[in-house]
């Protein structure tokens, strides 16, 4: 057979030998991704499956057996108060703590780009919440929360900004924002790692410009700094509303959910429908739900990442 | 329209003195350039204008008025980066409009003035552009409008050419000169370049390591340079210098150097500089335009020929001394010639040996 009429079967016909270049190229291109692929379909794509799956039928956990019932789960969910509930107190989490991280970020990041004493232990010591195990930096913070023996309390009391201890995380609307705050606390280095690395590569002239066309200090912010950032925090707000969207172990700890469901997000109910209430239907199809709701972020992120912007 | 007065001016950081002790003003109008190889303190000067470096002491006034305290923005002055440092963000009207917002300029008039300048500066088409979509020239030309809006009193420009290919240079250069002609303000133009300098301005202040050396138009910076380290900066090929004394024998004085003998014109040295059977330690500077090759003079040897199209540059061994000469590309010469130097006799430079300061009247 000639290499004319071989190269004219199917490659799926002709032996490895007889691959082209580019075909030999994209057979190595395969068994390169392969290991990655398979990874990725048995960590992320079967999960994501089997829980769709799960979430037409009603199981009980311990054993997990249960039978089909269709839509009945979402149905059910959809019309109870505590979906939406969760859902609602989700989108205050979120957006309460990812608008401090983002304002206490940027402002950070600034303070740590001028020529300070002691700028690089300060910018090391700044990473510190962010590098912090959740659980303890809970337990810390819980203790400082504490209505009889906190330091907040306390020092509070002393300076006379309140007369009677402070049940911070027993009640409304003390619970929610305190946890927004301790949030905001954890991940705010995040956005000053970010920001600061986008601060430095700003060309100094571009201030010097701005100066001598006689823009202010905060002229300067909002005409130079800000457009300047935009990219990156464009990123950064995507990234973090998925991460602070999914928070579990964070608010877990810290309330538990509580007082009642007054702090439960849809993680949090995703856990509870399916190890205290043992619903493991129910829970997979809040789980789906809520994957609905991210995907949305997804595709922002992703199509801010594929694309360069304008 | 403002003169600038810059009056024992000092620049320190930490140890490096950027300018030391500068004393020069500019009139009113005036296109100076300020000279100097890197380092000497160009920018620094140019930013303690511009008010964003306060100097280490001394004086500047913009006008009538001592600037030192006043912020930037309220000096009156424009100025133009080496870079640019054009508003990314912001288009072309975006960018020259900047200074007059920032300035509360009313938007009727603020219209106005952008299409002024861009008219000018043949912006027109591209006021809706970013950027980043243009060439470098493009880009030069918004910093300039960029400048132009506000109509300030005094323009400073640091090395605003640097950025462009060779061509694009030459182009720009004429178009300032003539937008210098047409708006008559103030300019101070940073480079390194001493064609820029030499083709543009009215005066050249040339500097080096922070210090003033000379302060002249372009043609008394070329042909009575203050002193030697002038005379070998500004000229391409830079000026040949021989080491060597004049004697002085009732009253004819005669250069020894280099193995040559030359008798010094009457009138170039002034009068008893080097008294009656003296000697004085000189260094003798010619430029390559000034020596002659032909059949009479100095034995030399042509070591490197270099055409260069309109003219050849010949590098000779005159006694061990290598000598620069610039000649007709119609005189054939090649490599290991045999020839014979004449220097011109009026256009001789003399310098003591320890400042390296100009001896000629
Ligand atoms: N911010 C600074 N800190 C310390 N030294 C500086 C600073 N700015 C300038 N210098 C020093 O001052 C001297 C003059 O610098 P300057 O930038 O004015 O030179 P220049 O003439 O503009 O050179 P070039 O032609 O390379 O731009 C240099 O020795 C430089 O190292
Ligand atoms: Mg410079």
């Amino acid at each position: 057979m000639s290499a004319d009429t071989t190269a004219k079967l199917p490659w799926f016909r002709r032996s490895y030998r007889n691959f082209s270049l580019e075909e030999k190229y994209a057979v190595l291109g395969m068994i390169l991704i392969a290991p990655t692929v398979m990874t990725f379909c048995a960590v992320i794509a079967y999960p994501l499956i089997a829980a769709i799956y799960l979430s037409f039928f009603s199981i009980y956990t311990p054993t997990m057996e249960g039978h089909w019932v269709g839509f009945s789960n979402y149905a059910t969910l959809l019309q109870s108060g505590e979906f939406w509930r969760s859902l609602w107190n989700n989108i205050i989490w979120t957006v309460g703590t990812l608008t401090l991280q983002i304002l206490f970020g940027i402002l950070v990041a600034m303070m740590l780009h001028q020529n300070m004493v002691f700028r690089s232990l300060a910018r090391s010591l700044v990473l510190f919440p962010y590098f912090l195990s959740t659980v303890v930096a809970v337990l810390v913070w819980k203790w400082l929360f504490n209505d009889l023996y906190g330091v907040l309390n306390h020092l509070f009391m002393w300076a006379g900004v309140i007369d009677m201890p402070v049940d911070w995380l027993g009640k409304m609307p003390n619970a929610m924002l305190s946890l927004i705050f301790v949030g905001a606390w954890k991940y705010f280095p995040f956005v000053v790692i970010a920001v600061l690395a986008r601060l430095q590569s700003i060309p100094e002239e571009l201030y010097e410009a701005a100066k001598i066309d006689g823009a202010g200090v905060f002229a300067r912010f909002f005409d130079v700094t800000l457009p300047q950032l935009k990219d990156v925090l464009v990123v950064i707000i995507l990234l973090r509303t998925i991460w602070d969207f999914k928070e579990f172990d964070l608010i877990n700890l810290m309330t538990g959910g509580g007082p009642i469901i007054a702090t439960q997000t849809l993680s949090l109910m995703v856990y509870k429908e399916a190890f205290a209430l043992n619903q493991m239907g129910a829970s997979s199809a809040v789980a789906v739900l809520m994957m609905l709701v991210m995907l949305v972020f997804m595709a922002l992120y992703l199509r801010k990442a594929k694309g360069p912007s304008e | 329209m403002s003169e600038v007065h810059i009056n024992h001016v000092y620049k320190r950081f930490g140890d490096v003195t950027a300018v030391d002790d500068l004393s020069l003003l500019f009139k009113a109008g005036e296109f100076v350039s300020v000279l100097g190889p890197s380092g000497c303190g160009k920018t620094t000067l140019l930013r303690m204008l511009a008010g964003l470096e306060t100097p280490s002491a001394g004086e500047i006034s913009i006008g009538d008025k001592v600037v030192n305290d006043l912020p930037p923005g309220s000096r009156d002055i424009a100025m133009v980066f080496q870079t640019y440092a054009l508003y990314p963000h912001m288009t072309v009207r975006g960018n020259i409009e900047y200074p007059l917002k920032k300035r509360r300029t009313p938007k009727a008039e603020r219209a106005v003035k952008v299409k002024d300048a861009a008219e000018l500066l043949q912006l027109e088409e591209l006021l809706d552009r970013k950027p980043r979509q243009l060439s470098g020239g493009q880009q030069q030309r918004v910093a300039l409008g960029r400048a132009l809006v506000r109509d300030p009193a005094v323009f400073l420009l640091d090395e605003p050419l640097s950025n462009l290919d060779a061509k694009l240079r030459a182009h720009m250069r004429a178009e300032l000169i003539q937008l210098h002609e047409r708006i008559g303000k103030t300019m101070v133009y940073v480079t390194h370049d001493q064609l820029e300098a030499m083709t543009m301005s009215h005066r050249i202040a040339v500097l080096r390591f922070g210090v003033l050396q000379q302060f002249a138009s372009p043609d008394e910076v070329y042909r009575k340079p203050a002193n030697e380290f002038v005379a070998g900066f500004i000229g391409t090929p830079s000026m040949n210098f021989i080491a060597g004394e004049i004697d002085n024998s009732d009253g004819k004085l005669t250069f020894c150097g280099g193995g040559v003998a030359l008798s010094v014109q009457a009138g170039l040295l002034p009068d008893g500089l080097i008294a009656d059977g003296d000697k004085f330690l000189v260094k003798m500077g010619f430029r390559p335009e000034d020596i002659f090759i032909g059949d009479q003079g100095d034995d030399a040897l042509v070591s490197v020929v270099e055409p260069t199209g309109h003219e050849v540059i010949v590098l000779i061994d005159l006694n061990g001394n290598e000598v620069v000469a610039r000649v007709n590309p119609d005189v054939r010469l090649k490599a290991g010639d045999k020839v014979k130097l004449r220097f011109r006799p009026d256009k001789l430079h003399f310098f003591g040996t320890k400042e390296g300061i100009r001896l000629n009247v």
